[in-house]
């Protein structure tokens, strides 16, 4: 594998470990979020941002820390041919049909910037009384989807790499 | 192309990228999104993303990360040890004790998280290896295991009972509570399958060497505080939740902070501990979101190109049967598809098919949201495709082979199918508890 | 066969409700067009979202939507209006008197069209009251109860405590259950037994923030200039029927599940107190008047209509 491609992985992977691993403290951010709501609620009014503001984490946290997931190798697979291949034969068929997925990012992605753009144009707002802009979230979901691409393509490398019996 | 064609096709594909092992939300967000470009017509291309504004609109959602985080607080920092020991030394004197005490101990665990992961993972490294030490049977404990912690989606907290609710539009209220007598029928019944196996087979469950039965009666008390705990954390979550005090997804965040403070006043909870709690919360959360994410879209789009209208077409127009048959028939379905699909996938993608169909043919949803469940599970331990088979394999001792795996669950699925049948034909079993609570 | 022309229709209503206020009339067009068109009907958030569901619209995602302007945020000038605009309409026939005889169907229609969307109708729905678990009986009340209600109704609210909540319109029943919410503030009382309120809630405010709200048919103007000119018509009288339809419902089904229904006790703020909010939401006009000139045109056209009421007395008015 050329240096160029070399690259690509070490950089790709470094920066979606580094952004994972600073998305995986979102669970406390959810967690503050809410009980937060609960004691606020109890004891003066209910809070107007609340919910919506834990529902903005969650999407943050999961599309954010997607890489991050992908790279552990946490996305299940249905194995029942597949666990009984070679490391090899794996890598032969993943970076075949690692293609879907790719594609599948790309439609993602595509839409985001769609919605984006459009939120942006037209100042679109949460119909909620906190009535939050709504580019800041998807904003954050297209880098989300962008990077998920980015990784996506570097385990394709990886793939590669494994049926040319080398190591990146 | 006609609606049973886009059907066909659509479900075909997802299967045969399926098949060759992709990522399955890959595989079934792909499937969507080339159906979506290619048969949609304008502006079919946006409908993968405004899945993603779906999914962050289903707020109960928010309880899928705090449940995971609960499950894997209670499994790494080890606080389950104790509880183990109590059913150790309590149920240790009867042959099949320890394999009983750990159904016990899996209920115990169920009512502290809403998915089975937490009880396969304290089943399968404190109860797995004690059991197998004093002579158990090895697939007879296996199946314990699995059998015992797909409870965790049956008792309350329940994920897969949020997003039923979600999906078919019931309260989760009543619907945790309607679990909850089902969960324990079927603990007992898990109970009496392996005590009367055990009178019949002593040698697959010997009871305990008399040096280890030795116990002061003061210590067997002791131990039996240990139950306290999981009681403390269920009710700090419960209580508020259905008094009304405090909503689903604010319960699900005390719940998690309850879990993370028993950790710590205990002294378990350390770097380790923390990091692998909080690494592995990200990591199944993006699991499951990501198939949702997938699934949604799919779901959308097969929707919007009338494929579901083929699916109802076939249930009630073309077979011509009864409510009940296709009731049976959608369950049976279930099964099947659990050999080739995910079992979230399966969840957000089959159950808005059937759930219309369901409320068209007069059942209760509430009471289907049980038998749902139920089946659920069954498809979790089931091959080649289960949640649980897959955790059993990853946590396993090397001694218990895939073979044994597989062959453990099948006396459990038996009695989870006769549960079933029961439910079906006692419905009370399900809904006397929400009806008394809730007052109707 | 295989209809030539084949639309989809997302309405705001879930099944429940959509049996009622859509159903018919889409059956009635599906029937008299047979093979030349179909519209397959989908329920509220099923294909699309509803925070995504004008630009879908405007897209092409989805041929045609029933909503009302203020819930799907159309980025127009009349959105506010759209909905329950606070006590604009007393009655149900005030809504197309307005829109068909002082001018409101004409504005619609050019504020729509300038971002590509075809204005078909608009028709007066259900008032709007308040379904909560606890009682109601004075302003004071309302401080602190998280409400699930329409933007703008909830923007006026806000000032008497009352918490606006915007959820999926189908997960509300769920809400009320779950905590999320206290009750809604969204429908009358017809509605609130249809879709299944009434058994979450217990107390229906008699009072209201409106008559009636305005709520359209909206299609994609690429695909309806492509319409053949027959089709366009039977559109337009198949979905005035549904307006129809609303009109006797609501009519009869208000007045009899107050008096024979038993699953909701009825609470009222006296008229002294309820005045007060009258009179904010003139306060509040005039706010909106100040934001754009379209807009003041259409709050010049309520008072005009206000204040015709008024003299033509009883029973067009009896205060
Ligand atoms: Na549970
Ligand atoms: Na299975």
């Amino acid at each position: 594998m050329g240096p160029m491609i070399r690259g690509y992985v070490r950089v790709v992977d470094a920066v979606n470990y580094r952004i994972g691993r600073i998305m995986m403290y979102g669970i406390f951010v959810m967690v503050g979020i809410l009980l937060w709501s609960s004691i606020s609620k109890t004891f003066f009014l209910p809070s107007l941002w609340t919910l919506e503001a834990a529902q903005f984490a969650m999407v943050a946290y999961y599309i954010m820390g997607g890489p991050y997931s992908l790279q552990m190798g946490s996305n299940v697979r249905m194995d029942l041919f597949y666990g009984e291949w070679s490391a090899k034969k794996k890598a032969w068929v993943d970076a075949f049909t690692i293609f879907v997925l790719i594609f599948y990012l790309g439609v993602l992605l595509y839409g985001a910037i769609e919605s984006t753009s459009y939120s942006l144009e037209y100042g679109v707002r949460s119909r909620t009384a906190w009535r939050p802009y709504m580019w800041p979230i998807k904003v954050v979901m297209c880098i989300g989807f962008f990077l998920m691409l980015l990784q996506a393509i570097s385990e394709f490398f990886k793939d590669i790499a494994v049926i040319r019996g080398e190591t990146l | 192309m006609s609606y049973d064609l886009i059907a066909l096709f659509m479900f075909s594909t997802m299967m045969l990228m399926l098949m060759t092992g992709q990522r399955v939300f890959g595989a079934i967000g792909g499937v969507a999104a080339l159906a979506a470009l290619a048969l949609w017509g304008t502006g079919g291309s946006d409908i993968p993303f405004s899945a993603s504004m779906k999914l962050m609109n289903w707020y109960p959602l928010l309880t899928l990360p705090m449940f995971i985080f609960m499950g894997y607080v209670l499994s790494e920092s080890k606080i389950a040890d104790d509880l183990y020991k109590m059913f150790h030394v309590w149920m240790g004197p009867v042959r099949g004790g320890l394999a009983i005490g750990t159904i016990g101990l899996m209920v115990l665990v169920s009512a502290m998280n809403g998915l089975s992961v937490a009880g396969m993972a304290i089943g399968a490294t404190i109860a797995l290896p004690e059991l197998l030490k004093r002579g158990y049977d090895k697939r007879m404990v296996t199946g314990v295991i699995q059998a015992g912690s797909s409870l965790g989606i049956l008792v309350p907290p329940s994920v897969v009972l949020v997003l039923y609710a979600m999906i078919a539009r019931q309260p989760v209220g009543q619907l945790w509570l309607a679990g909850v007598l089902p969960g324990l029928l079927m603990a007992s019944m898990f109970i009496a399958y392996i005590y009367i196996r055990c009178r019949i087979q002593p040698e697959l469950g010997p009871v305990l060497p008399p040096e280890e039965r030795r116990v002061s009666t003061r210590e067997k008390f002791r131990l039996l505080r240990a139950g306290l705990l999981p009681l403390v954390i269920f009710a700090t979550m419960m209580v508020p939740f259905i008094n009304g005090w405090t909503s689903l997804v604010e319960s699900s965040a005390i719940g998690a902070m309850a879990a993370f403070v028993a950790a710590v006043l205990k002294g378990r909870m350390n770097r380790q501990v923390f990091e692998v709690s909080v690494r592995q919360t990200l990591a199944i959360s993006c699991m499951f979101m990501w198939i949702i994410l997938a699934a949604l879209g799919f779901g959308a789009v097969f929707d919007g190109l009338g494929a579901v209208q083929a699916i109802e077409g076939l249930f009630t127009e073309q077979l011509g049967l009864n409510p009940w048959m296709i009731l049976i028939l959608m369950q049976l379905s279930f099964l099947v598809m659990g050999t080739f699909l995910d079992d979230t996938a399966m969840l957000v993608i089959v159950a808005p098919l059937y759930v219309p169909l369901v409320a068209a043919l007069g059942f209760d949803l509430i009471w289907y949201g049980i038998l749902y469940t139920i089946t659920t599970q069954i498809a979790y331990m089931t091959p080649p495709f289960g949640y649980n088979l897959f955790l059993m394999r990853a946590m396993a001792p090397p001694e218990i082979s895939l073979r044994d795996i597989y062959s453990s669950i099948l006396p459990f699925v038996l009695v989870m199918i006769l549960a079933l049948a029961l439910i079906m034909i006692f419905p009370d079993i399900a809904m006397w508890l929400p009806n008394y609570v809730y007052g109707k | 066969a295989k209809p030539k022309i084949r639309w989809r229709m997302q309405t705001y209503a879930g099944p429940a409700l959509a049996e009622h206020v859509i159903k018919p009339a889409i059956e009635s067009f599906n029937k008299i067009a047979g093979d030349e068109m179909q519209i397959e009907l989908y329920f509220a958030d099923q294909l699309v979202p509803t925070g995504e569901l004008f630009r879908a619209l405007q897209k092409g995602t989805i041929d045609a939507v029933q909503s009302d302007d203020d819930s799907m945020a159309s980025p127009t000038e009349v959105t506010v209006f759209g909905g329950y605009f606070p006590f604009a309409s007393r009655y149900s026939l005030d809504v197309p008197v307005l829109f068909n005889q002082y001018g409101l169907a004409e504005i619609w229609e050019k504020e729509y069209a300038k971002v590509g969307v075809k204005h078909i109708s608009a028709g007066a729905w259900d008032p709007c009251h308040f379904a909560t678990k606890k009682p109601i009986n004075s302003l004071d009340d309302l401080k602190g109860k998280r409400v699930f209600t329409f933007p703008t109704a909830g923007r006026f609210m806000s000032q008497f405590g009352v918490v606006p909540v915007s959820l999926p319109w189908e997960d509300i029943e769920v809400a009320v259950q779950t905590g999320e919410l206290d009750g809604i503030a969204w429908s009358g009382i017809t509605e609130d037994y249809t879709v299944g309120w009434a058994d979450v809630t217990d107390y229906f405010l008699t009072n209201n923030i409106s008559g009636a709200w305005a709520g359209s048919f909206f299609a994609n103007m690429d695909r309806y200039n492509a319409l053949p000119e027959h089709l366009k018509e039977l559109l337009k009288v198949t979905l005035d029927s549904s307006h129809y339809y609303r009109q006797w419902w609501y009519w009869g089904g208000e007045a009899e599940l107050r008096v024979n229904g038993s699953k909701m006790k009825l609470t009222t703020i006296p008229d002294e107190e309820w005045a007060e909010v009258e009179k904010a939401a003139k306060v509040f006009w005039d706010e909106i008047a100040k934001e754009s000139e379209t807009k003041a045109k259409v709050i010049q056209i309520f008072k005009d209509y206000g204040e015709l009421m008024e003299k033509a007395g009883r029973p067009y008015r009896y205060s």
